[in-house]
């Protein structure tokens, strides 16, 4: 199956179904339309050669729907700038066809996995704009957000995807972990300590809900979170790292000196186990 | 002399020291023989692993089933043990006990948690396969043989047991250990447990419309009957030709009631039978819901109840006000299996079935076409109704985007509350509302009443009813009062209730383990006291889900199969 795979692991294909749902055509943002027309001229440089077999559609004035064919067809080549240009021609050919935020999405990604992170990331905030909804949109963008130190529109993007999904573990790993780097310990409790999550939490999320915790000095339910994360998850170092700094802290050495010795011990077992 | 005192003195200690040890081997002989008496335990008793414990703090293990004070029936199949260590490689499971019994000691090298068994006509491109979570993954499990079990069970009758689990690594130094509760109660569950068994299978319509389940896949539905004493389910009713949806039983175990859509996809049709151990339905047994002006042209029926004498079926109808059944009914479908269907009414009334006059009727009282009254149960003398009620509205405004997931803010908006109304042999009254199960800015919905008429118990959410994935259970007394929350609450979806004839236990579904719905148990005291979900394991295949379990007034084998013969729909 062509498409591609964000860091968060999430699949992106292009032909996926459209969400038609909450589509206004007539509302499509001059500047989403002004980006695509500045855009172009760029992408217009590449090679883009269609296949043998659309060529036909593509005679002459080629209409909306063959171009985002075309654009589908270059996406699962794994040629994303070829595949916004389509994209970006079919919008301009007809700004108002039924599926534009759906194709706007696509523009959007082709770009983002071009290595256009700013305009893809303008195209995807454009799409949402335009009504697409899925839980893809919003942990693309979110992703990208978080790679342009955009930390507080990435953390919108990731609570949106939340919203849509509430146990999605990378969500969850991301939107705490921003909200720990920017000390917002208060926030990743909430965010984690919801009674839904709790045989889910990743080692991640254990780390962050423990730190959080330690930070604002509940030591005792760090110990609790840290614990239960380390039962679940006996290899992370980090969490074990972190179980035995808040025993420390409350003066329960020996705890966690046992902690430590059979994190030791079990990374000698098991040299290549991962740390989360 | 005192070189003398100290020979004596030495010699006196060796002699103490002997007698000492001699006492250590009786005892732990008289131990180890009492311990025999279990069959299926282990022969290294706790204490041989006690001796060679280093002294340490010993880390604490998750041990996340059974919970603490989890209280079983007596006489279920024997529950797997459920914990997650980080420091232990192999486990001492010990179990002590409050009458003195000799302990239970068995040993564990770790077995992981496993999924059940897939029944292959269920899997689809649009549902995954069950898959361990997190927590699941790193599980370490012990099952009892059914002998140990047995004892256990025995030995924790209303006094709990204690059940240590004990973790050890190199050369079995104790470095892990937690303990819980745990009792068995005097109350027999003491009837089988029937229940509808599904595939989560959405499927992709016509146009792209979502459906929750293909026609060509409804003969995959069974409806199966379950005697928590045994390993496995017994399946009374599959194939069917047609959808069914709501079952009921009378309380006194006599009649059966299922919507049945039929081949035509009539969904005016209701099915009421007597319980027999072969039943089956025939066209003669399809209640038309008939179609005069007084109750309304649309004749669907919801969450229809039969009355405790069999006499009468309770239903929610559009009522008169209504033309079409898409104008009171919320229903959106998803393609996620794990919650694929949002469905409740907007409108609606309630109006009762007499079976021996073939006619339905409003419940006055219950029937103001100004408000949405629903979920109507009967109490168990039949003299009253509980139900919910809200404002009507339209169940689609014109303009409101399309929800595109369970609990979307996008949903159509309601929020039910609980009432009361004498049935009065169907002259009805005036609605009462429930104070706790109101004005609490939730959804309060399905009401379910104790045998003894003393307690509700409903489902709490944020919007609307059914398979929400936020709902939550709560016990009120039956006139009102403060609700409580009930202990047996999982983390994702509690609902589809239903109470046992004593009143002693409550059956639920929930998503606390999987996606795929399993059934769970909480005893009841006499004060309405709830104790931690115990699970009904094995109740289907791992990815087939367990909904609508009801509790039947008849033995165990009562019913041993339904055959459907509406083959010309019930017309």
């Amino acid at each position: 199956m062509a498409g591609n795979r964000t860091k968060t692991g999430i699949w992106v294909a292009p032909s996926d179904a459209i969400t038609r749902a909450g589509l206004r055509p007539k509302i499509i943002h001059l500047a989403f339309l002004l980006l695509v027309l500045f855009w172009m001229p760029h992408i217009s440089a590449q090679n883009c050669v269609p296949p043998e077999s659309m060529k036909p559609r593509l005679q002459g004035h080629a209409d909306a729907a063959a171009l985002k064919d075309l654009g589908v067809w270059f996406a699962e080549q794994k040629n994303y700038a070829c595949a916004a240009n389509a994209f970006a021609t079919s919008l301009q050919t007809d700004p108002n066809q039924k599926d534009v935020a759906h194709i706007a999405f696509m523009f959007g990604v082709s770009l983002y996995f071009s290595g256009d992170a700013k305009e893809g990331i303008a195209a995807l905030q454009e799409a949402e704009k335009l009504g697409y909804k899925d839980i893809k949109l919003h942990l693309i963008l979110a992703e990208a957000l978080d790679a342009a130190h955009d930390t507080a529109a990435a953390e919108t993007q990731w609570r949106a995807a939340l919203e849509i999904d509430p146990e999605y573990s990378d969500a969850l790993d991301n939107l705490s972990s921003d909200l720990i780097a920017e000390g917002n310990f208060k926030g990743t409790i909430e965010v984690l300590e919801i009674p839904r999550l709790v045989s889910l939490r990743t080692a991640q999320q254990s780390l962050n809900l423990g730190l959080a915790y330690a930070k604002l000095n509940k030591l005792d339910d760090a110990i609790r979170v840290l614990r239960d994360g380390l039962n679940t998850t006996p290899d992370s170092l980090p969490l074990a790292n972190e179980l035995a700094d808040v025993l420390t802290q409350m003066n329960r050495k020996e705890e966690a000196a046992t902690v430590l010795e059979v994190a030791r011990a079990r990374q000698a077992a098991e040299p290549a186990a991962t740390t989360h | 002399m005192f070189s003398g005192f100290r020979s004596s003195s030495s010699s006196f200690l060796k002699g103490l020291t002997a007698l000492a040890s001699f006492v250590v081997v009786l005892l732990s002989i008289t131990l180890l023989n009492r311990h025999s008496a279990f069959p299926g335990t282990s022969e290294s008793p706790a204490f041989v692993y006690a001796a060679q414990e280093q002294p340490r703090v010993l880390s604490p293990i998750s041990i996340d089933y059974p919970e603490d004070g989890s209280v079983f029936p007596p006489g279920i199949t024997p529950p797997t043990f459920l914990w997650r260590d980080a420091a232990g490689t192999s486990w001492s499971i010990d179990v002590t006990f409050a009458d003195k019994s000799a302990p239970v000691h068995a040993l564990s090298k770790g077995e992981r948690m496993r999924l059940g068994e897939i029944d292959p006509e269920c899997v689809s491109d649009s549902n995954s396969p069950p898959k361990l979570n997190t927590q699941q993954a790193a599980t370490w499990t012990w099952t009892p043989d059914a002998a140990t079990w047995a004892a256990i069970q025995s030995h924790s009758i209303e006094q709990p047991a204690t059940v240590t689990i004990t973790g050890y690594r190199d050369g079995q130094v104790a470095y892990s250990r937690s303990h819980v509760a745990m009792a068995t109660s005097r109350d027999e569950v003491g009837a089988p447990i029937f229940y509808r068994d599904v595939p989560l299978m959405p499927s992709a319509g016509i146009g792209g419309a979502v459906q929750p389940l293909a026609p060509s896949s409804v003969h995959l539905i069974h409806w199966r009957i379950r005697d928590i004493r045994k390993p496995e389910s017994h399946t009374v009713l599959k194939d069917m030709p047609t959808c069914a949806n709501c079952h009921s039983f009378s309380a006194d175990g006599k009649t059966f009631g299922m919507d049945i859509d039929g081949p035509a996809n009539d969904k005016g049709l209701y099915a009421v039978v007597p319980v027999q151990k072969h039943m089956t339905i025939e066209s003669k047994d399809m209640v038309h819901w008939n179609t005069d002006g007084l109750v309304g042209k649309v004749r669907v029926g919801f969450m229809s109840q039969v009355s405790p004498d069999g006499r009468y079926v309770l239903s929610t109808f559009a009522g008169p006000a209504v033309d079409r059944m898409i104008d009171s009914y919320y229903v959106t479908n998803f393609m996620d299996y794990r919650f694929l269907q949002v469905f409740f009414p907007t409108r609606g009334i309630l109006e009762y079935y007499n079976r021996a006059t073939g006619l339905r009727q409003p419940l006055p009282g219950a029937d103001d076409p100004k408000y949405v009254q629903t979920d109507g149960v009967w109490s168990p003398d039949g003299k009253y109704i509980v139900f919910a009620r809200a404002e009507a509205r339209d169940p689609r405004p014109q303009g409101q985007p399309h929800a595109t997931h369970a609990n979307d803010p996008n949903e159509t908006q309601i929020k039910y509350e609980l009432y009361r109304i004498p049935f009065n042999e169907g002259k009805g009254g005036k609605p009462e509302r429930i104070i706790g199960a109101s004005a609490n800015g939730m959804s309060n919905n399905f009401p379910k009443i104790s045998p003894d008429g003393k307690w509700i118990v409903f489902v709490q959410c944020k919007n609307g009813q059914l398979m929400r994935p936020d709902s939550q259970l709560y016990i009120i007394p039956s006139a009102g009062g403060t609700p409580r929350r009930l202990r047996a609450n999982t983390r994702l979806m509690n609902s589809w209730h239903s109470f046992s004839p004593n009143g002693h236990w409550l059956v639920f579904s929930s998503k606390a383990r999987s996606p795929y719905t399993q059934m769970y148990l909480t005893h009841l005291d006499a004060n309405g006291n709830d104790t931690p979900a115990i699970l009904i394991d094995n109740a289907t295949a791992a990815n087939r889900a367990v909904n609508i379990p009801e509790f039947v007034n008849i033995s165990p084998d009562g019913i041993d199969e339904i055959q459907v013969h509406v083959a010309d729909g019930g017309k």
